[in-house]
């Protein structure tokens, strides 16, 4: 048991990070001390032995399903088009729900067949909710830095408010939000019982010249919270967040090239420091109080005691 | 596009689907004799069988009970155990077909039917846990048992009701913090209407309750125990309640017929209500007081 390992129950991996096999990732990440993880769909459809045998290892495996990803360029389309993405919806719903999974990570539309109309996607999104009802599934809307019409969590917030469904929220990813440069006081005018997922990671440079450098950072250079240029703001965000009321789950969306050809140990290694930094130095969770009672974080915003 | 059958449907802005009321429930069970004994106990006639598969249709006043034993080849359709479940609910509606398109094209999901030759294809939607809502619009001049079903000879195909017996409403379990997710799917979907908290039926007034868009039938969600903790509980239809416009004459008279009640702390029969004892592991009817005879 590690030292820490109340402090970082709040903080998972994400499947996306690691390379290897399904049950090699789980046990990685299980390994290192966490104690959810996020999962990427392609990790469970190309399991070697199949989507069933890749549910048993997920179901058996200890960890916690933070959430199912990614269900992309969903809202918006007309026609068939509309009802081909409906399909794909029903189907990633199916096996969120069959991975014990409460969350669907639905990113906003990068496409160019999509409408901008704000009622529109909002329409959608909330017929993508009320398809998760029955499943008991909630649908974390997240605003992609690329997103064609919704490019900033703003105004995702904006389009979930406009579809009013309980089980539709937003899904908040502190990378878009430097990329983006949003200013973070925009996240006191959340909800914070609908924000659903909070996906943390940071990166290398400063500035993000264009849209095409911005994907591409997203991508291949993403780094863990602590460990990238931004790490005042990353503290800054998740003690926002925290000082709003949000008290649900933290995912480290670390995509990243070097990474992926490193022993999974070494990566989750690094992952349980930034989950530590995050929970002790920047929250201030102290351990152990019972029913996961948690202390309110005080103090400063600081980045000194990150994970190096 | 879909086509407007019957464009009288919309008229109606409180009641889209042109609902009317309950045709039937249906409980799913591999022990179809044991759940129709305590059917007729309850005063159920069995009315008709069904031309291909071991199901059974009971009937007493306007409500219909159809006892499923057939085991499905369908996905997330209830299979038939030793416990009765309750597999689904078909609600009249002006047109049927009206009614389904209306739904899927607001986000309920299709389940699909399988249909012998001659049979009818009733459509139908996913509800709450594995259990389906069926839409139906022939009540009335013509049946829909009068396709699927050859009747019992000998038998009165309209046995009275008991004590003026009647659909009352479904209770529906709910998983923790589901509360508002089952009320937009009931509101949305079927404009059903939220009932404000002081106004509860019966003797068992937890959760919510919705009023059908017919104004003819209730549904109470009820979520796991706070008091036991965060427990996420099945979702499921659990009971069905039957109205009575004399509770206590409704209970003589069941008991009379060998039903017996829960007499346990809150659960006192009274001119409000009663509640059944469990029969066969998770079967239990709700008497609730209720004037209307005409259900």
């Amino acid at each position: 048991m590690k030292q820490f390992r109340s402090s970082t129950d709040d903080f998972g991996m994400d499947t996306i990070t690691l390379t290897g096999p399904l049950p090699a990732k789980l046990q990685a990440v299980r390994g290192a001390g966490f104690s959810q993880i996020m999962l990427l769909a392609r990790d469970i459809v190309g399991h070697d032995a199949g989507v069933e045998a890749a549910i048993r290892a997920v179901r058996e495996s200890g960890l916690r399903v933070t959430g199912f990803q990614v269900l992309r360029d969903f809202e918006g389309l007309s026609g068939h088009l509309h009802e081909y993405k409906i399909d794909i919806a029903k189907s990633m719903l199916e096996m969120c729900a069959a991975l014990g999974s409460r969350v669907l990570l639905v990113c906003s539309s990068t496409s160019a067949h999509a409408t901008d109309d704000r009622d529109a996607l909002a329409r959608d999104l909330r017929k993508l909710a009320m398809l998760a009802v029955p499943l008991g599934i909630r649908i974390a809307y997240e605003g992609l830095s690329w997103g064609r019409t919704i490019n900033e969590f703003h105004d995702a917030w904006d389009i979930v408010c406009r579809a009013n469904a309980p089980n539709l929220g937003i899904g908040i990813d502190s990378f878009h939000i430097f990329a983006t440069q949003t200013p973070l006081t925009k996240l006191d005018a959340l909800n914070p019982q609908k924000i659903f997922l909070v996906q943390l990671a940071d990166f290398m440079w400063n500035e993000i010249r264009s849209v095409e450098e911005r994907i591409t950072t997203a991508r291949h250079f993403r780094v863990f919270p602590g460990e990238g240029v931004h790490s005042d703001q990353v503290a800054e965000l998740v003690m926002r967040l925290d000082k709003l009321g949000y008290r649900g789950d933290y995912s480290f969306e670390v995509f990243n090239d070097d990474y992926q050809q490193m022993p999974m140990e070494r990566v989750c290694a690094r992952a349980i420091r930034a989950a530590e930094w995050l929970g002790e130095d920047v929250l201030r969770r102290s351990v152990p109080l019972p029913n996961r009672m948690r202390l309110k974080s005080n103090g400063p915003l600081s980045a000194q005691g990150k994970a190096k | 596009m879909v086509t407007q059958h019957n464009r009288e449907v919309f008229a109606c802005a409180t009641n889209p689907l042109g609902l009317d009321g309950i045709e039937y429930i249906e409980y799913a069970t591999s022990k179809p004799q044991a759940l129709g004994q305590v059917l007729e106990m309850m005063g159920f006639r069995p009315i008709a069988r069904h031309r291909s598969r071991e199901v059974m249709l009971y009937r007493q006043g306007r409500m219909n009970i159809i006892v499923n034993a057939h085991i499905s080849a369908l996905p997330r359709a209830v299979q038939p155990t030793e416990t009765p479940v309750i597999s689904a609910i078909a609600l009249r509606a002006r047109s049927a077909a009206m009614a389904y398109h209306h739904v899927i094209e607001q986000g309920a999901w299709a389940a699909p039917t399988h249909v012998e030759v001659m049979e009818l294809n009733i459509p139908a939607i996913h509800g709450a846990g594995d259990s389906r809502i069926y839409f139906v619009d022939r009540y009335n001049d013509f049946s829909i048992y009068d396709v699927d079903f050859t009747p019992i000879p000998t038998v009165d195909p309209h046995p009275p009701a008991l004590a003026g017996l009647h659909f009352f409403g479904i209770v529906q379990y709910i998983g923790t913090d589901r509360m508002e997710d089952w009320t937009e799917f009931y509101t949305r979907l079927f404009a059903f209407q939220l009932l404000p908290d002081n106004e509860r039926f019966g003797i068992l007034p937890k959760g919510r309750v919705l009023r059908s868009s017919c104004g003819s039938f209730y549904l109470q969600l009820i979520g796991p125990d706070s008091e036991i903790g965060n427990v996420e509980g099945d979702e499921l239809l659990q009971r069905v309640g039957f109205g009575a416009p004399d509770v206590p004459a409704a209970v003589a008279a069941l008991r009379a017929r060998g039903v017996c009640f829960i007499s346990a702390g809150s659960h006192q029969t009274d001119a409000r209500g009663a509640l059944t004892q469990n029969y066969l592991g998770s079967l239990m009817f709700e008497i609730v007081h209720d004037e209307r005879h005409k259900l």
